[in-house]
Formats: structure tokens, sequence, C-alpha cells
């Protein structure tokens, strides 16, 4: 422990004039239904400087909103303080009674948290919910009060801001939703700002505004950030400094700069290698394994993943070193950079040839709608091509998709497979048809039915579209799926729920690969999987087309996932395409406004932090 | 690839996590125990109690006429001489087996129904009929109960069929309409739209992939489905509708012996108290099956 307690003096005397917020020592438990406690958050050291912003960055389950939450002195209902205290000012918020947190909360420090359309109440004028905070911390009352809700909602840039203070939130779009939210919170001049992933689950321009927002707000107030995120590109771009957790604990602080560049930790490297990035082009490597539910003692909880493990790593506790710059890391070899060559590899070339599925002026219309969702959409795919398609949600690309599958029978347009028309829906396509044409979709807790097996989801297109196979036929075939996404054998008497996000997901590529497919639509099958899972499903799904020259459809609203995966993309925005082209030209000379708009959009890690020594 | 994705704590555990199930959440709360304790023994009354009878339920002048309770006769006797204790055990059969059959049926009619309409909002080219379905529904909800029982009584006769028709029908749009919400709130998801790209039937999927996911929901509304129409069965008897005399139905026995409630109040509180702890019994399960569902409560399968 001494060398934690040097540390701290090291980092603190730097900063000890201008810090804002001091947590020191924090850990924090669940409770389990068991009656027994799930340590989350260990042993954690933070300082927090006047104006500054901070990233916490780390996969889902790191702790990393737990303890931006406890920055406030906020817990959630059964977390407990196994220790620690966290000093703002020169009150220590773990020891305080709810009373006087209150009192806090709101006017000192104040929260915005992902879903806006959760965070706001939807029964009440927003001109309310912004009033509260006024009336119960300024005192503000009448046309003062008035005055201070319109001046906020100008600030986040809300149109016709003395309207829009009688409307309620359902009538604001979600980017709006967060920026009413960011205005609350900002209501009464907190000198603490702790913002929980505020623009996932939006759009990317729309995050992009936000974040623009959001940093001018930041500089303009002076306010101290905590800014909580999984995705380091956005804040390399955003934080003055960066904080990565591991498994409940602080494994890297430095300047963003330091931490995106010259990243130490072998966690922080393998993260930014699983990160698909418009600047380096190829295949991203996943990260072996998944994160430990809780946090681990007597070892580096990073230990059974990382490819560095020497057997220093895995008897003790790892302290926190500090190197030049104030850079610290969590790591016993920290300066001894894996030799691994770069993972990356070249893309898949494009491909020509005669197309297996063509689509000619697809229009589509759902129920009650009254205009199309898709018009005149034109596209070719050929035998072992990938085609992206991207755009923002609303823009018709899932529709496109659900209508080539036959699950939503298009109002006009036509689509030919092999040269052979298809019929509108699936119940009049013929079975060899449906068993060529699979899709994979977004949220595999969603695709794979709960109550099934895993052996009972693999079975069924086997039974469907492999006849003859007999039972000793499927249950080898079974096995070979298994193999090919890499899932013991152990999983077949599984239901999805006994499974991580990441094997669900190979499960339900498994499926889809069960019926020998020619064409495979996949919809935005990663964006409910993290950065690093993500990559390994990646990597699986490229090598599994290749092998069996399965042409793809990869649906996405990753610029950068679709830049690495298609050979050819298509943008597309509000049912039509408005660009389409080979994936490198496209990217490199967009032809339309929009595509540029939407790179101009994106948070991309530098070029130089690739660790290639 | 070389890369073993399934290191550390991705691999997966030989040994599996069992959640618990249906029966051991009935049996960790104290209203779910008392719920199966007390229908097991409405159910051991049911079932052994015609053996165990000493005399029969129908013979007239086995004693006096409202003698009070006696070594040989443990209840007493009604107003025509009859062994209320033997009407007693023979009387819980139709109250239990009429409702039973009736609200079995109005689930596999009207909960079918339901499931189907729920399931063609989902399937392109059948979307009417759901709203023909709903309207049906619609149609029968809006006739009274009470007056509808009386009518098909009334047209049909008192046999015990035409009792389990009445009810069934009554029951029928109700049970429809619970089980369409509670399948509506799964045909959304993408696991029926993959057995739909499948080309998967209409009947398998309703079978295989949704009704397993709305089973907790089945089981809960056939719970409490049962307590109404344990009372709404023994109502009818009790109006006369139903079982009729000599039948030792407890609904029939309760409006019998309610004129000499005073000489004998065991006629009535017999049958009653039996009615009571029936409904009672599956109002505690029914209780004992939501929180089983409540999400909040930590529903099953929500893992590790």
């Amino acid at each position: 422990m001494g060398e934690i307690g040097a540390m701290k003096s090291t980092v603190s005397a730097g900063v000890a004039d201008n810090a804002l917020l001091r947590i020191s020592d924090l850990s924090l438990a669940y409770a389990t239904p068991g009656g027994a406690f799930n340590e989350v958050v260990r042993g954690v050291d933070l300082t927090l400087r006047r104006g500054e912003v901070l990233g916490l960055v780390g996969e889902s389950g790191c702790g990393k909103s737990t303890t931006a939450l406890a920055a406030m002195g906020y817990r959630s209902p059964g977390v407990r303080v196994l220790g620690g205290q966290v000093w703002l000012g020169g009150t220590d918020l773990m020891s305080l009674p709810l009373a006087e947190l209150r009192t806090i909360w709101g006017r000192k420090a104040a929260f915005v948290s992902q879903q806006a359309n959760l965070a706001l109440n939807p029964s009440l004028r927003i001109g309310q919910q912004i009033a509260d905070p006024l009336r119960r911390h300024m005192g503000l009352r009448g046309a003062a009060l008035l005055r201070r809700q319109i001046e906020l909602l100008r600030r986040v840039e809300i149109p016709d801001p003395e309207r829009a203070i009688r409307r309620y939130p359902f009538e604001f779009s979600g980017g709006q939703q967060q920026r009413i939210a960011i205005a609350v919170a900002l209501s009464c001049e907190p000198e603490l700002l702790i913002l929980d992933e505020p623009t996932t689950g939006l759009d990317a321009t729309t995050q992009a505004h936000i974040s623009v927002l959001l940093g001018g707000l930041v500089r303009e107030k002076g306010v101290s950030v905590i800014y909580v995120s999984h995705d380091l590109a956005l804040l390399h771009s955003i934080a003055d400094r960066i904080a990565v957790m591991y498994a409940g604990q602080i494994v890297e602080v430095g300047t963003a700069r330091a931490v995106v560049t010259a990243a130490l930790h072998p966690y922080t490297r393998a993260l930014m290698l699983a990160a698909p990035s418009l600047e380096r082009p190829g295949m991203v490597s996943g990260i072996p394994g998944r994160p430990p539910s809780s946090t681990v003692k007597d070892a580096c909880a990073f230990a059974d993943r990382c490819s560095q493990v020497r057997d220093a790593c895995i008897s003790a506790d790892v302290p926190l070193t500090v190197s030049d710059g104030g850079h610290v890391v969590r790591c016993l070899q920290a300066n001894e950079r894996s030799a691994a060559a770069s993972l990356l590899r070249p893309l898949s070339p494009a491909i020509a040839g005669e197309p297996v599925l063509a689509v000619r002026g697809l229009v589509c219309t759902h129920r009650n709608a009254s205009a199309p969702t898709i018009r005149h959409i034109d596209l070719d795919l050929r035998r072992g091509e990938t085609l992206g398609i991207v755009g923002e949600s609303g823009s018709g690309k899932s529709t496109l998709l659900r209508a080539i599958a036959g699950l939503l029978p298009p109002t006009a347009g036509s689509i030919e497979f092999r040269g052979e028309t298809l019929a509108a829906t699936v119940s009049g396509r013929p079975r060899a048809q449906r068993g060529e044409l699979q899709m994979v979709f977004q949220n595999p807790d969603s695709s794979l039915n709960p109550r099934h097996t895993v052996r009972a989801i693999l079975s069924r297109p086997l039974r469907l579209f492999r006849e003859g196979l007999g039972r000793s036929g499927e249950t080898a075939e079974i096995e070979r799926l298994l193999d090919a996404v890499q899932l013991p054998r152990l999983v077949l008497d599984r239901r999805p729920s006994e499974l991580s996000g990441g094997q669900k997901q190979r499960i339900a590529i498994a499926r889809a690969f069960a019926a020998r497919p020619a064409v495979l639509l996949c919809d935005e099958i990663t964006s409910a999987l993290d950065v690093s899972v993500q990559a390994s499903i990646l990597e699986l799904l490229g090598e599994l087309a290749a092998q069996r020259g399965v042409a793809t459809i990869f649906v996405s609203h990753d610029l950068a996932v679709v830049r690495m995966l298609a050979s050819r993309t298509m943008v597309m925005r509000h049912g039509v395409v408005l660009e389409s082209g080979p994936t490198a030209e496209l990217f490199s000379a967009p032809r339309h406004d929009y595509t540029r708009t939407l790179l101009a959009a994106v948070h991309d890690l530098p070029r130089c932090e690739v660790p290639t020594q | 690839m070389s890369v073993n994705y399934l290191q550390g704590s991705d691999a997966i555990a030989p040994g599996r996590v069992r959640t618990p199930g249906l029966w051991r959440t009935l049996a960790a709360s104290g209203g779910g125990r008392i719920g199966l304790g007390l229908a097991a023994a409405m159910v051991a009354v049911i079932a052994l109690g015609p053996s165990m009878a000493p005399y029969s339920p129908t013979q007239i002048g086995l004693g006096l006429p409202n003698d009070p309770p006696s070594s040989a006769f443990l209840f007493g006797t009604d107003e025509l001489g009859r062994d209320i204790l033997s009407r007693f055990l023979f009387g819980g059969r139709s109250v239990v087996l009429m409702p039973l059959a009736a609200v079995t049926l109005a689930m596999l009619v009207g909960g079918g129904l339901g499931v189907l309409g729920a399931y063609v909002q989902v399937r392109p080219g059948l979307e009417w009929l759901d709203r023909l379905i709903s309207s049906l529904f619609d149609l029968a909800l809006a006739l009274p109960p009470l007056l509808l029982a009386l009518v098909l009584i009334a047209g049909f006769g008192t046999s015990p069929l035409v009792m389990i028709l009445a009810v069934a029908v009554i029951f029928a749009p109700r049970t429809g309409r619970i089980l369409r919400g509670a399948a509506q709130a799964v045909v959304t998801s993408d696991y029926v739209a993959a057995a739909q790209a499948r080309g998967e039937s209409v009947l398998y999927i309703l079978v295989r992939e949704l009704l397993p996911n709305i089973a907790a929901t089945v089981i809960a509304e056939f719970t409490l489905r049962m307590t109404w129409a344990v009372i709404f069965v023994a109502a009818l008897s009790f109006l006369g509708l139903g079982a009729q005399p000599p039948s030792s139905d407890w609904g029939l026995m309760v409006a019998q012996a309610r004129s000499f409630i005073t000489v004998s109040p065991l006629g009535v509180a017999a049958p009653a108290l039996g009615i009571a702890v029936l409904s009672v019994s599956l109002n505690l399960i029914a209780d004992a099956l939501a929180r089983y569902l409540d999400p909040a409560s930590g529903k099953p399968g929500v893992s590790l």
C-alpha cells in the first residue's frame, strides 16, 4: 500500500491548490440476493481539478457509472460503501446524510444520465422541470424564473424557447431531450457535472452536436466534469485527462493525449486495437475472454486476458505506479510493450461478377404511415461481397433488410435472387430460397428465444433446410457450427440467459450459417455489444463469410465498422440512397454533403496510437 | 484463428446455475405456502371425500330434520334429515370440476384466439384477423355476464354441460384479452421474426415460440380465473340456475339451508367455508404467481 500512498502524494502535489473533488480509496459493493456483498469498485483514487474534464472509460460492468455517481455522493439502492471518502470542497459526501446531500445535488453537483427520455418526467411540462431546481436552490420566482428558463433553453439551442417551456418531453427528439436534461443539470450553475454516456444511443450527427455544445458550455461556465463513456475516441477529443477502469479499479490515468498516444496498460492498448477506426482501416482484433463481474483480489484483474502476463501478475495486487508527466498505470509490465506485430489485416477486396441479389426500385410503406419508409432503392450484391449500408436511425436501412428477408412486403419494386424474382413475403418463397437468405438481428436477447436451448435453436434450421441429415448427422453438424463460432459443446443445453452477450450473438450467427446461406443480412449486429466483444464478432463474421463465399449486407450506423468490413458502401437517409460506391473511395472522397457531415461527426483515434513496437 | 475466445471468466463453467423455478418461488412466500396448503387440503376433500362420507348425500330422513351435531352426525342434519357432513364431502366435486372444465375451455378458445390475434399483427397479410378477433371480444364483453348465463341456461336447460359452456362463453373474451396483451409484448421479438423468416407455420410460432414465453401469464391467469369461476358457479347454483336438488353442490346447499341458518348453522357454514377456502387458496397462489412474474422481484432467467 506504500506505493499507492506515494502515488497519491505525487499526484496531489501538483493539484492540491485547484482540486475540486478528491476521491480517495473508495470501495463500493452491491448486495447480492443471497445477502453477500459483491465488490464492484475497489480502492479508487481520483482527483478532479477545477474546470477540468475527466474522462472515465471502460466496458460495461467495470464500475465506471457507479464510481461517477459516487463522486456526487449518490449510491444506488443496494450499494454499500466498504471504505473511502469523496471530498467535494471540504466535505466528505460519503458521510453526509441524505437531507444534506439533497442541498448539494442540483446545486453544487449535477448529473446527466444516458437516457434523457427516462430522466425527464413524461407528464410534466419541460418548463416546470427546469424551474424545479431554480425555485428550490436559487429561490427564483415569477419573471426572473421565466427569464432564466428561457435563457437556459436558448443556451442549449432548443428552438422557440418561449413556446417550448409549455411542451412535454415527448414533443422533442431524443437529441433535444438530452439537451433539455443538460439545461436542467446546468440550471443552478453547479461546480461539478457528472455525464454518464450522455450521447450513447443518439445518432452520430446528433452526438457530435451535443458534444460540441457540451464542450462550449463547460469552457464557458468553468464547470468541472466527469465524463463517463465507453468510447475512447470521443473522450480523446473532449477530455483533458482520461482514467481507464477495469474490474472496478483504475488501471491507467493520464492526459487524454498521453493515454491515447502512449497507452501504458495492456488493457488500454487492447481497447484501442478493438475499436474500428477510419484512420487505420483494417481488421480489428478482440480481447479474448470477458471482464470479471466483480473485483479481483491479490492479482492483476486483467491477468487472464493479458498476453504479457507473468507470475508476478497473479501473485499479488498490482499497485499504481507513476511515470513522467503524472501518467499513472497499474501494470508490472507497463514499460515492456508487447512485441506483437500489428494485428491489422487487409480488407476484403472488391469483387466483380454476377449479382446474386438485385433490388430494383424498392418502395416500402409501413402500415398507418403516410409516406414510404424507403423509396426506389436499387442495389446489387455479388457473390462473396460485403455491402455496407450506413445511415442514422429512421433512414430506412433496417426496413430495407426486412423487405429483402420477406418480413415486410414492399409496396413496389422487385427483389431478384439468382435471377428469379422473390415473392413479397417469406410464406410465398420456396424453402430453398428461405434457407439461402439468412438474417442476423441486432440484439441477440431478442432474436434468440429465451425458452429454447442452444441445441433447439441450432437444430431447427438444420431440420428445415438440411433435410436428410439424420439424427447423428444433425449432432455432428451442430458441433461443427459451434466450432466455427468458437463455442464449447457445453453451451448446447444452456438457454440464452446463461450466456454472455457476445456468446449469444455467436449462436445467432451459427443459426444463420446452419442454413448454408448465399446471402447474409446483418442488421446492426454489434451495436448492443462492448467494443472488445464487437471486435471478435466482426472478425468471426468476416472469416466465416469469406470461407463460405457468402455475400453479406452489413447495416450499421457505425461508419468505422462499415469502413472495415465492406468492399462497397451505400449511404442512406430518409429512405433514399444518397451515395454509393467502393468503400475506400466513398470514405476518402465523399461526394454528398450528408456523407461529409457523417464523416465529420466521427470521433477518431489519432493514427500514431497503434502500438506496433 | 488461433485465439481461444473462451479464456478467463468467459469460459462456460460445467456446473449449471439453476434459477429458482415456479414451485420454489411459490413456496418461498408465506402467502404462496398457505395457498398451496389450503389448496392441497381442498383437493384432498374433493378427491377423497366421497369415499370417506359416512352416509349417502341424498338419502332423506337419516336423522331428525335440523338435528344439531352429534356423534352419529358430526355436522348435524339438514331440513330433510340428510347428513350435512356427507353432503359437504360429496358437494365439492361439482364446485371444482365445473369451473375447471369451463376455465380450461375458455383459455383454449379465448386465450388461443387472443394469442393468435397478437401474432397476426406482425404477420404480413393477416393483420385484418386481429381486428376481427378484437371486435368479437369487444362484442362479447358488452354483454352483462350474469344476464348472458341466464339467457343461455333458460335456452338450453340446466345440465352441467350447459353450465360449463355458459361460464366458458363468459370468460373466453376476458381471458383472450389478457393473453393477447401478454403475447403482444413478445410478438415483436426478433425470434418471432427469425421464425417467420425460416417460413415456420402459424401453429409452430404460436406453440413453440410464443407460448413458452407467456407461460407464466397463462398460469397466473388460469388460477385467478378459477377463483372467479368457483364463485360464479356457486352463485349460479345459489340462484337455482346451476345444480338442481337433490344435488349436494355447495352453492345449492347454501341456498337451501339458508332458511334454517338459525337452527342448523353448519348447513350454511360448511359449504360456504368450503367455497371461501377454495377461492382464498387460489387467490393466494395467484398472488404468489404474480410476484413470480414481476420483473422487479427478479424474474427467473435473469441469470447469475
